[in-house]
C-alpha cells in the first residue's frame, strides 16, 4: 500500500533521507507525501515508512517515551518515532510527522467540515514531548523533527502552511516549487484513490455478477495497520469473503444514482454524499465516512456483512456506535463490531468470532442479497 | 435479519411562538451564578427558563447507561443529568405533559472534538428513557444572531446572545471577586451571603434589561450603558462590609482543564474549587469569559492561515481582532466596577506565544494551546503557584495537551502541576493527588510571603499594626496590587512596605 513508483524529479537536492512515521492518517495520505517529496527532488528510496505497527516495536523503541494515556493509536507513535531514530540501518536526516488538521474526503463539499480528530492532529505535538522532556533526542540524534499543520482538506492553504517547514530542510526552497510539490501529491493521492475505488468497484460488479456476497470494514484509515485492526479483516478474507474498506468506496456518478437517486429526488439529502438524514454535525473526515460507508452497505445489495472495527477509547466512534449499527442492521445487513481493539491481539476470541460471522453469511446472504435487491431500483450499474 | 424503516437522525418537532407561555425552556452545565442570570436573560425576554440542577454522582451513572459505551465523562455527566430530570418529571406528570412542557437548549459543536456530539448521547438516551418526543436544540456556539429555532419559539437573536454575553461576564466578574475574598474572610460564611443577595440582585437587573429595537440597536445599546457597571457597583457596595484578613498565607491555586469540569462548580469536579478553599487554597477559578476570548482568537488564527490565499483575510483578522478589543474592554468596564479586583483577562496572543514550543495554536478541539499557555503564563508572570487541571476522564483534546505537559515540565521543573483525570467516581485518587502537589504549593506560599518579609523589614506583627491603621485595607474591597508575588499575603505585605515608604 505505501508503494512508491518513481516520477520525474527536479534538480539535485540534498541526499536527505526522511522518515515518516506509519501512523494515523499518514495512511489515507501517504501518496500525498510521496508525490510532493519526490516532485521536491528527494529520491523514493530516501523515503523511509517506519514499520507496521507491533508490540515488539513498541517495547523495543516506545518504551518510556509515553507522556499520556489514550487510545493505541496514538500511543503506538511512540514506538514508530523511536524505530525511526533508532533503528534505522541508515540514519535518518529529517523525522517528518505532519499534523493533519484537515483531510481530503469524497464528501468534501457535502458535509459541515473534513477535519481530523483532535488527538490524531496533535499526536505528533504529544509524541514529541517524550522525546525532549529530559533532553533533546533529536539533536542528540542529528535529526531534524518537522512537524508542520497541514489542512490537506484545504488545497488552497497546503503550500503555505508546508512551505516553512519544507524551507528548513531544503534551504532556499521557493514557494513556487511547494506549490508544484504540492499539487503533484495531489495528484498522486487522486490517482492512488480513483485506483483503489475502480478496484472496489470491480469487486463489487464482479459479485453483482456472481451473486456472491462480500463483506464492508468501516473503520478508520489507521485499522488497515496490521498493528492497530490486527487483520481481522484478512482473517474473514480467508474464508473466501471479498473485503472491501469504506474509504476505498466506488463514487462514480451512475452507481450513486443508483443508491442514493431516490432519496435525493424525494429531498431527503441534498447530494449521494450528504448524510445528514443520519449524522448531522458532520465535522470528522473519518467519522463522516464511516456513516457514509454504513449508508452505502445498507443499500447495496451485495454488502451482506458489515464489520466496525474501533480502538479502545476512541472518543471520535464512540457517539457513531449506534446511528452505524442502526443504518446498517435496519437495512438487514448483518452487523458485527469488533471494539475496544488495543496493543494485544485478542486472538482466540477473534477466531471464534470469525467463524461465527463465516457461519452467518454462509447461511444468510443469499437471502440478504435478495431482499436488499428488492427493495432497489431496476438498472444496476454493476450488472451492465 | 430483519429489515425495518431505515435509520433516521433525530429531528425535534417545533417550538413554536404561541408554546412560548407554556414550555420551559431547560439549560445547564455552568456555574451558578452565570446560570441564574441567563435564567433572567430568557425570562426578560418573554420565555420561561429553568436550570438543570448541577450534576450528580447519581447523573453520571444514568448517562453511563443510558447512551453508547465509552463516553467521556463531562458526557456522561450531562447526558444523565438530563435524563433524570426528564425521568423525574415525567414519573410526576407523564412522559407526554414532560415533552410538551419542556425544551432543552444546548451548545452546538465546535469542530471535530466530541463536544459537537453531545446531542446524539442526549438523543440515546431520550430514545431509552422512551422520550423520543422531547424537543432538544442546538445552538451554535459562534454565531451571534442565528434567528429562529425550528418552529420559531426561540430567537437566537442579538437581544438574547447578547444578554447571555454580558450575563456570563458579570458572573464571571462576581465569581473572581467572591474567590478573592472568601479565603480571607473574617466572620465564616459572610461572603456566601453577601454572593447571594449580589446574584439576586444582578438577576433582577438582567430580568428588567431596558429592551432595544434591532440588532445594531441592541448591540449600541450593550456597549454604551452604564446599566450593568451600575447593577455591579451595587455589588461592589454589598462587599464593602466584609472584613477580611489578607495577612493568611493561601497558596494560590489556578483551574484549568476542560471547559466544562473547570466551569461547573459540584459533584462533576467534586467540589474542586470549595475543596481546594477547604485545604486553604485561594482558588483563580476559569473565567468563561477567557473561553470567549480564545474562540475570537481561533478565528483570527483560521484567517492568518488565509493571507496571500484570500485577498479579505487581513480585513477579517483586523474585525475580529477590534471585537476581541471590545470584549477585553467591556470586561474591563464590568471590572472595574469591582474595584479592578477581578482577575484581568490574560493576553490570548501571549497565551499562545507560551504555548508554541509546546502546542500548535492551530491545533483545535477544546482549550487548543490554552492549557499549556495558561499554565505557562500563571507559572512565568507569578500568578498562582500551583495549576490544578481539571481532565475528563477519554476527554480528547484534553489528554493531548496533558502528553504535552510532559514537554513544558521538562523545561521548568518548577511548575506546580497536577493534571487530575476526573471520572466521576475516583474522588479519593483525584483529591489525593491534588493534595500531594497542593502539600508543596502551600510551603512555597509561605516561603514567598517569608522572603517578602525579610525584603521589606517587615515583620507580621508589624504588617497587621499597619493594616490596623489603614481600615479600608481590611475590607473586601481593598485591592491589593500585584507586586510580582504570586500569594496575596505576600502581595500585601509588599504593598504595605511600598506604602510606608511612600
Amino acid at each position: 500500500m505505501f508503494g512508491r513508483k518513481p516520477s520525474a524529479a527536479p534538480g539535485p537536492r540534498p541526499r536527505l533521507r526522511i522518515g515518516i512515521p506509519r501512523t494515523l492518517n499518514i495512511w489515507s495520505t501517504h501518496q500525498f507525501w510521496i508525490g510532493l517529496f519526490e516532485a521536491l527532488g528527494i529520491e523514493a528510496r530516501s523515503i523511509v515508512f517506519s514499520s507496521d505497527t507491533s508490540e515488539e516495536q513498541g517495547r523495543e523503541f516506545g518504551r518510556g517515551r509515553g507522556t499520556v494515556d489514550c487510545c493505541y493509536p496514538v500511543k503506538c507513535m511512540s514506538g514508530h518515532y523511536g524505530e525511526l531514530i533508532f533503528g534505522q540501518k541508515r540514519r535518518i536526516d529529517v523525522l517528518f510527522s505532519p499534523m493533519i488538521y484537515s483531510l481530503p474526503s469524497m464528501l468534501h463539499g457535502h458535509v459541515a467540515d473534513s477535519l481530523a480528530c483532535p488527538r490524531v492532529m496533535a499526536a505528533p505535538e504529544n509524541i514529541r514531548a517524550g522525546f525532549t522532556r529530559e533532553k533533546d533526542v533529536f539533536a542528540e540524534q542529528g535529526i531534524r523533527y518537522l512537524a508542520p499543520l497541514v489542512s490537506l482538506g484545504d488545497p488552497r492553504l497546503v503550500a503555505k502552511q508546508l512551505h516553512p517547514a519544507l524551507a528548513e530542510m531544503l534551504p532556499g526552497l521557493p514557494m513556487k516549487e511547494v506549490q508544484r510539490a504540492v499539487d503533484a501529491g495531489y495528484q498522486a493521492l487522486s490517482a492512488f484513490n480513483d485506483r483503489l475505488r475502480g478496484r472496489s468497484r470491480e469487486i463489487l460488479a464482479w459479485c453483482a455478477r456472481e451473486g456472491r456476497p462480500c463483506i464492508l470494514v468501516l473503520a478508520r484509515p489507521y485499522h488497515m495497520d496490521p498493528g492497530i485492526g490486527h487483520e481481522i479483516e484478512t482473517d474473514l478474507q480467508a474464508h473466501g469473503y471479498p473485503i472491501l474498506w469504506s474509504q476505498y468506496l466506488p463514487t462514480d456518478g451512475d452507481l450513486m444514482d443508483w443508491l442514493f437517486g431516490e432519496q435525493v429526488r424525494a429531498g431527503e439529502i441534498r447530494s449521494p454524499f450528504d448524510i445528514a438524514d443520519v449524522w448531522p454535525t458532520s465535522y470528522s473526515a473519518n467519522t463522516n465516512e464511516i456513516l457514509w460507508g454504513a449508508k452505502f452497505a445498507a443499500r447495496t445489495p451485495w454488502i451482506t456483512c458489515v464489520i466496525r472495527l474501533t480502538s479502545y477509547e476512541c472518543g471520535m466512534d464512540q457517539p457513531t456506535y449506534t446511528p452505524v449499527q442502526q443504518t446498517v442492521e435496519r437495512s438487514g445487513t448483518l452487523y458485527f463490531s469488533f471494539q475496544d481493539l488495543d496493543s494485544t491481539k485478542p486472538a482466540g476470541s477473534v477466531k471464534i468470532r470469525v467463524e461465527t460471522i463465516a457461519y452467518y453469511l454462509e447461511r444468510m446472504s443469499a437471502d440478504i442479497i435478495g431482499r436488499k435487491q428488492a427493495r432497489m431500483p431496476p438498472g444496476c450499474p454493476l450488472l451492465g | 435479519m430483519n429489515q425495518t424503516s431505515p435509520y433516521r437522525t433525530y429531528r425535534p418537532a417545533p417550538f413554536t411562538p404561541e408554546e412560548r407561555g407554556q414550555v420551559e425552556i431547560l439549560f445547564g452545565g455552568l456555574h451558578w451564578r452565570a446560570e441564574r442570570l441567563i435564567k433572567a436573560v430568557f425570562e426578560n425576554l418573554g420565555h420561561r427558563a429553568r436550570i438543570l440542577p448541577t450534576a450528580t454522582r447519581e447523573d453520571l451513572l444514568a448517562g453511563r447507561e443510558l447512551a453508547d459505551v465509552g463516553q467521556c465523562c463531562p458526557t456522561s455527566f450531562t447526558t444523565g443529568n438530563l435524563a433524570n430530570f426528564l425521568r423525574a418529571e415525567a414519573s410526576r406528570i407523564g412522559a407526554e405533559e414532560t415533552a410538551r412542557r419542556y425544551v432543552y437548549v444546548t451548545a452546538g459543536s465546535c469542530g471535530a472534538c466530541r463536544f459537537g456530539q453531545y446531542h446524539q448521547s442526549y438523543e440515546l438516551a431520550l430514545r431509552n428513557v422512551g422520550l423520543e418526543a422531547f424537543r432538544l436544540f442546538l445552538v451554535a456556539q459562534d454565531r451571534m444572531d442565528q434567528g429562529a429555532l425550528a418552529g420559531g419559539g426561540l430567537k437566537v437573536d442579538m437581544p438574547l446572545t447578547l444578554g447571555i454575553l454580558w450575563a456570563i461576564l458579570c458572573a464571571d466578574a462576581l465569581q473572581s471577586l467572591e474567590y478573592q475574598v472568601r479565603p480571607y474572610e473574617v466572620v465564616p460564611g459572610e461572603t456566601d451571603r453577601v454572593v447571594a443577595a449580589c446574584v439576586d440582585h444582578l438577576e433582577q437587573a438582567f430580568r428588567n434589561r431596558p429592551q432595544r429595537d434591532g440588532k445594531w440597536g441592541s448591540l449600541a445599546w450593550h456597549l454604551g450603558t452604564g446599566y450593568f457597571v451600575e447593577a455591579l457597583r451595587e455589588v461592589y457596595r454589598r462587599f464593602e462590609a466584609i472584613e477580611v484578613d489578607r495577612l493568611r498565607v493561601r497558596p494560590v491555586v489556578k483551574i484549568t482543564g476542560e471547559f466544562y469540569l473547570q466551569t461547573v462548580e459540584g459533584e462533576p469536579n467534586h467540589n474542586m474549587h470549595r475543596w481546594l478553599e477547604a485545604e486553604g487554597a485561594e482558588v483563580y477559578p476559569a473565567a468563561i469569559a477567557v473561553w470567549l476570548d480564545y474562540w475570537m482568537r481561533f478565528y483570527v488564527q483560521g484567517f492568518e492561515d488565509e493571507v496571500g490565499v484570500d485577498r479579505t483575510a487581513r480585513a477579517k483578522i483586523a474585525a475580529v481582532r477590534a471585537l476581541q478589543r471590545v470584549f477585553g474592554w467591556t470586561y474591563d468596564r464590568l471590572r472595574a466596577a469591582l474595584g479592578g479586583i477581578p482577575h484581568a483577562l490574560p493576553d490570548q496572543y501571549e497565551l499562545r506565544r507560551l504555548a508554541a514550543p509546546y502546542y500548535h495554536h492551530r491545533l483545535s478541539g477544546g482549550e487548543g494551546d490554552m492549557l499549556v499557555g495558561k499554565a505557562l503564563w500563571a507559572h512565568l508572570n507569578r500568578r498562582a503557584h500551583m495549576i490544578c487541571e481539571l481532565s475528563p476522564y477519554a476527554c480528547m483534546p484534553n489528554t493531548m495537551s496533558i502528553g504535552a505537559m510532559a514537554g513544558v515540565l521538562g523545561k521548568h521543573p518548577d511548575l506546580l502541576y497536577a493534571p487530575l483525570e476526573i471520572k466521576g467516581d475516583a474522588e479519593v485518587h483525584a483529591l489525593s493527588r491534588c493534595q500531594m502537589i497542593l502539600t508543596e504549593a502551600k510551603k512555597r506560599a509561605q516561603r514567598e510571603y517569608e522572603e517578602a518579609l525579610e525584603r521589606t523589614g517587615l515583620t507580621t506583627e508589624r504588617a497587621r499594626a499597619l493594616l490596623e491603621a489603614h481600615p479600608e485595607m481590611r475590607r473586601a474591597t481593598y485591592r491589593v496590587p500585584h507586586a510580582g508575588a504570586a500569594g496575596t499575603a505576600a502581595n500585601l505585605v509588599l504593598h504595605l512596605a511600598a506604602r510606608g515608604r511612600a
